[in-house]
């Protein structure tokens, strides 16, 4: 009963192995080659015939199973070390990523793109003009004659030179519809510039983009539907707006355009002075003098325009304090981008 | 401009509360700034625009907007004097407009035998409620009517008017004024005045004189209601600087007709007041009388215009309670007579206007336009400026908006003279005197600004630069500047932007400063390149001046490169074709050559290339040393040179034999070495 003995003390010892190097002191006890199962095997030469059969069958059969034994113990005890080692390599997840040297595009460049994007999938196409107009583009070709006090309303930049700076992208109107044929549907962005001291709502240097629509049944209508749908995709959700009353010398009849405050949700709040509504844009339909002025003829088309300021529509969007960061250069400003 | 909620419920009929009215109003008519309540009134500020001065500067004015909003009616003010016999306004003033175009209209009339003394307490009131300070029960009624009726008037004491006279006439040379306010004026030719038989009494339109003014012992008050023209009132009041309720009103042209209401209308409140004496009659001179025109409404088109159904008789009621007189209706068309009052109505747009808005633009529906699908073409410069903004941005860079404008501190450090730049006019500080030249002086302010903050900057700009030789015509710049890289580091990028836009053909050139280039001290002189592109030149690299470094206050080197975008954009291209790659493996020898220190790299490259042939498939510099221990002024390059063929397995002896080659072009230059 030797043999049953030993299965026995064996198959314990090797579960009580703690790590590879003892396991391997085992195997060498008893399967080494002066291992005492290796010894008992080796002996069986010696006993007669049918001893030997049965010695022999019953300690092959304690061979294999320590050899299991041995195979299982040893896969834990590796499995246990790898996960030792691993366990030293632990690192701290929540140390900080290393910091890739990255640039960014300025939060006007990024909307302008958004603007230009929503636009050109409506069929716009993109138009440009000089920042220095003349006074006939800038003022009499929309409308707003000389020394008429709706000409005070656009604080203007003078240059010694008979120029002067616009004061807003309307003027492309007039040179875009002078070398192009209705129907036409064009945005235009640029920049304006407004005479005028600066403080945190207030600039003198702004992002315009122009909107002008022109065709044989243009109307109202049509121009809720294309600056509603702009604004849903600009700020990514439905947003409401709405038209009222006002007065522009280049469009009649003549509208503010207003959204829902999106601080408040319309309920009132110090950004939209309670109102509920944040005015974004000016719009109306093409005054039949600017027709004339770009030399078509007004019975024959009807059209709008609108004119956004996108820094407002920015400001708005990721809720920017102050107007003047835009232009600071500010790198802690412009790295958020 | 404020107004009284008392006062506009004095005209209306089921007048709405303050708060809805002030919705109504901003909805239909102009945006409702503030409402404010005052003691027992309530204070509306409205934001009326410019256009409908002529009628709305007036409690009047807001009232029939408000009657023709809520479909109420109005109720007008009473102006029916009660005449005493005997009293006619000729005996006591005699009325000459010299220049009718610069006096369309000119009406006074008297009321005698008045007491003058403190106004009663609700016209008091009323005046302050609107931001005015009463003075006595005649000036205050004057006010009153103005602010009523939109019409400004001004009362004489007739007894003070020397020669019983009133003269609208431009002022003489050297003549001067003191107002009601103790202000004196030095006038000019160019301002039209009210004058007695001596010398000016009034500002026409704009403001009273000190001596005919009404005081307590004043029995007889002369009330003139004219008109004037908006142009002259206008440059009049610029060039004394003197704005009042009387000229804002005058400067955005006021209806002629106005004034016999107005007149009748205060000397009614006189009587009622202050007990003074009035006839029938009123002198008045007014000789091109404003009629009202006439507009043919379509109302297809209204409908089209709108894309709204307004029910016809809809319109038409807007357009009654507007003032407006239906002269013919149809079923297609209005034919509608405009009250003189409304000068801003002139074209059937402005009479839809008219009916959209009190209609109610909410009611317009959401429609998106029936029109033939046009593709629109790509603007290709702004697709191109696009994507250089993409490939800096990649490269690490900021990129920055500034100012198109430089001060005096800014010209004079970069020296530009004042033939190359456009001035302002009118600038609102000394930081913007001048358009910007170049985007240079901001960026680098810029990138100074942030160097508190940050280290290893990369920024940069794409926007308009000006110049004077260019007058109106602006032109686009690119401008990158860093801290903390060197020259090769900004050529490196120079070269991956270039290369990302399909340009091959780049070269760099020594600069060549031309003595009247103000350009000349931006940059260092002798770290500082130009940009070719098949031998133009777009645009500059280069370290930033040492002395520009030191005015700027700037610690560290800044390397700059300066594009012209339109240039750039001209040499673009998608054309790239593809290199196959080869099958068969490349062999790369290093070589290393020592050259005289002023030797360009590029001759050293050519000569490589050349000598190298068609197996040479690219040359590598991976170092350049200028150490001391180096003998006589000589740099060490060293190159990796990369053979390769595109049909079979170069063989080690084929390679060596290539590299002698080479070896031996180099070596042909007798200061050259290289080093084996």
């Amino acid at each position: 009963m030797d043999l049953k003995k030993l299965k026995n003390s064996a198959a314990k010892e090797i579960k009580a192995a703690e790590d590879l190097k003892s396991l391997q002191e085992l195997f060498k006890k008893y399967l080494g080659k002066q291992g005492e199962l290796t010894q008992i095997l080796r002996s069986l030469k010696d006993l007669p015939k049918r001893e030997r059969i049965m010695v022999g069958k019953e300690a092959n059969e304690v061979k294999n199973s320590l050899s299991l034994e041995f195979d299982e113990r040893e896969a834990e005890l590796k499995d246990r070390e790898v996960k030792a080692a691993q366990e030293k390599e632990w690192i701290d997840v929540t140390a900080p990523g290393k910091k890739i040297p990255t640039g960014s595009l300025h939060p006007l460049t990024q909307a302008r793109r958004k603007a230009e994007e929503i636009f050109q999938s409506m069929g716009f196409e993109v138009a440009e003009g000089p920042d220095i107009e003349t006074e006939w583009y800038n003022f009499d070709a929309l409308n707003i004659p000389k020394d008429h006090p709706a000409r005070d309303v656009w604080d203007t930049f003078y240059l010694k030179n008979g120029f002067l700076l616009r004061t807003h992208t309307s003027p492309v109107q007039v040179r875009y519809m002078e070398k192009n044929n209705p129907p036409l549907r064009i945005i235009v962005p640029g920049t304006v510039y407004r005479h005028e001291a600066t403080d945190p709502s207030h600039e003198f240097q702004l992002q315009q983009i122009e909107g002008l629509m022109v065709d044989k049944n243009i109307s109202v209508a049509n121009l809720k539907a294309i600056v509603g749908e702009f604004f849903k995709r600009f700020f990514e959700k439905d947003i409401d707006f709405r038209l009222r009353p006002d007065f522009f010398p280049f469009t009649e009849p003549s509208f503010d355009i207003s959204i829902t405050c999106l601080v408040c949700k319309g309920k009132g709040c110090p950004v939209c002075k309670e109102s509920g509504w944040l005015e974004v844009a000016g719009a109306g339909m093409v005054h039949p003098n600017v027709f004339k002025a770009a030399g078509l003829v007004p019975g024959q088309w009807q059209g709008w325009a609108f004119g956004f300021g996108l820094e407002r529509l920015v400001m708005l969007k990721h809720k920017i304090n102050d107007i003047r960061l835009f232009r600071s250069g500010d790198l802690r400003f412009l790295k958020q981008f | 401009m404020v107004f009284s909620y008392n006062w506009l419920k004095d005209y209306v009929k089921n007048m709405p509360r303050p708060e809805k009215l002030a919705e109504l109003l901003t909805m239909h008519f102009a945006e409702v700034e503030e409402v404010k309540k005052v003691r027992n009134d309530y204070v509306l500020d409205i934001d009326v625009r410019p256009n409908r001065a002529a009628d709305c500067f007036s409690h009047l004015g807001i009232a029939r907007e408000i009657s023709a909003i809520i479909g109420s009616k109005l109720q007008l003010p009473l102006a029916k004097v009660k005449a005493s016999a005997g009293i006619k306004t000729a005996d006591f003033v005699k009325v000459e407009v010299k220049d009718k175009r610069a006096c369309p209209r000119y009406a006074a009339k008297v009321v005698a035998d008045v007491k003058v003394g403190p106004s009663p307490k609700w016209l008091q009131e009323r005046l302050r409620v609107c931001g005015l300070r009463p003075i006595n029960n005649i000036v205050d009624i004057a006010n009153y009517v103005m602010i009523e009726t939109g019409q400004p008037l001004h009362a004489f004491d007739s007894d003070k008017l020397k020669g019983g006279k009133i003269q609208v006439r431009f002022a003489k040379k050297g003549e001067s004024i003191v107002t009601l306010d103790e202000d004196k004026f030095d006038l000019e030719q160019s301002i039209l005045v009210i004058a007695d038989d001596q010398k000016p009494v009034a500002i026409a339109g704009i403001k009273g004189g000190k001596e005919p003014e009404i005081d307590k012992k004043t029995r007889a008050v002369i009330i003139e209601a004219a008109n004037f023209n908006p142009r002259i009132i206008r440059k009049a009041s610029k060039k004394i600087g003197l704005r009042t309720d009387a000229s804002l009103r005058f400067e955005h042209g006021l209806d002629p007709n106005l004034a016999e209401l107005a007149v009748n209308r205060a000397a009614y409140l006189i009587q009622k007041v202050a007990r003074g004496k009035a006839g029938n009659d009123f002198i008045d001179i007014y000789s091109q009388k404003n009629v009202p025109s006439r507009i043919k409404l379509d109302l297809g088109y209204l409908n089209n215009l709108l894309g709204l159904a307004v029910p016809k008789a809809k319109a038409v009621q807007i357009l009654k309670k507007l003032d407006f007189k239906i002269i013919k209706e149809s079923q297609k068309s209005l034919l509608v007579e405009v009250p003189t009052s409304r000068r801003d109505v002139s074209l059937p747009e402005d009479l839809i206007e008219e009916i959209g808005r009190i209609y109610g633009y909410e009611k317009i529906p959401v429609a998106f336009p029936d029109v033939s699908l046009i593709p629109g073409k790509r603007n290709d410069r702004i697709f191109w400026e696009g994507l250089i903004k993409d490939i800096l941005k990649e490269a690490g860079f900021t990129e920055a908006y500034s100012y198109s404008f430089i001060g005096d501190k800014e010209a004079k450090m970069f020296k530009y003279k004042s033939d190359e730049l456009i001035e302002v006019q009118n600038p609102v500080s000394l930081e913007q005197k001048y358009l910007r030249p170049s985007l240079i002086p901001n960026l680098l302010a810029a990138v100074k600004r942030n160097a508190n903050n940050f280290s290893d900057m990369r920024m940069f700009e794409l926007g308009k630069v000006f110049e004077k030789a260019m007058a109106s015509k602006d032109k686009s710049q690119l401008t990158g500047a860093a801290t903390g890289r060197d020259f090769y580091e900004l050529k490196g990028v120079v070269d991956l932007l270039l290369h990302k836009l399909g340009i091959s053909e780049i070269w760099y050139d020594d600069y060549q400063a031309t003595p009247e280039q103000s350009k000349i001290s931006i940059w260092h002189p002798k770290k500082c390149a130009e940009i070719k592109i098949d031998g133009t030149e777009i645009g500059f690299l280069g370290e930033i001046s040492p002395k520009i470094l030191q005015q700027l206050e700037m610690p560290e080197k800044m390397v700059v490169f300066d594009i012209d975008v339109e240039a750039l954009i001209d040499s673009v291209s998608w054309e790239h074709e593809f290199r196959p790659i080869s099958k068969f493996p490349a062999v790369v020898r290093d070589l290393a050559v020592l050259v005289p220190r002023k030797v360009k790299v590029a001759d050293v490259l050519n000569k490589i290339n050349s000598a190298g042939g068609n197996l040479v498939r690219d040359v590598d510099i991976f170092d350049i040393y200028e150490g001391d221990e180096l003998p006589g002024e000589k740099k060490n390059l060293a190159f990796h040179i990369i053979y390769q063929a595109e049909d079979r397995t170069l063989k080690s002896d084929e390679v060596d034999g290539v590299q002698q080659k080479i070896i031996k072009a180099l070596e042909k230059s007798p200061s050259w070495q290289v080093r084996k």
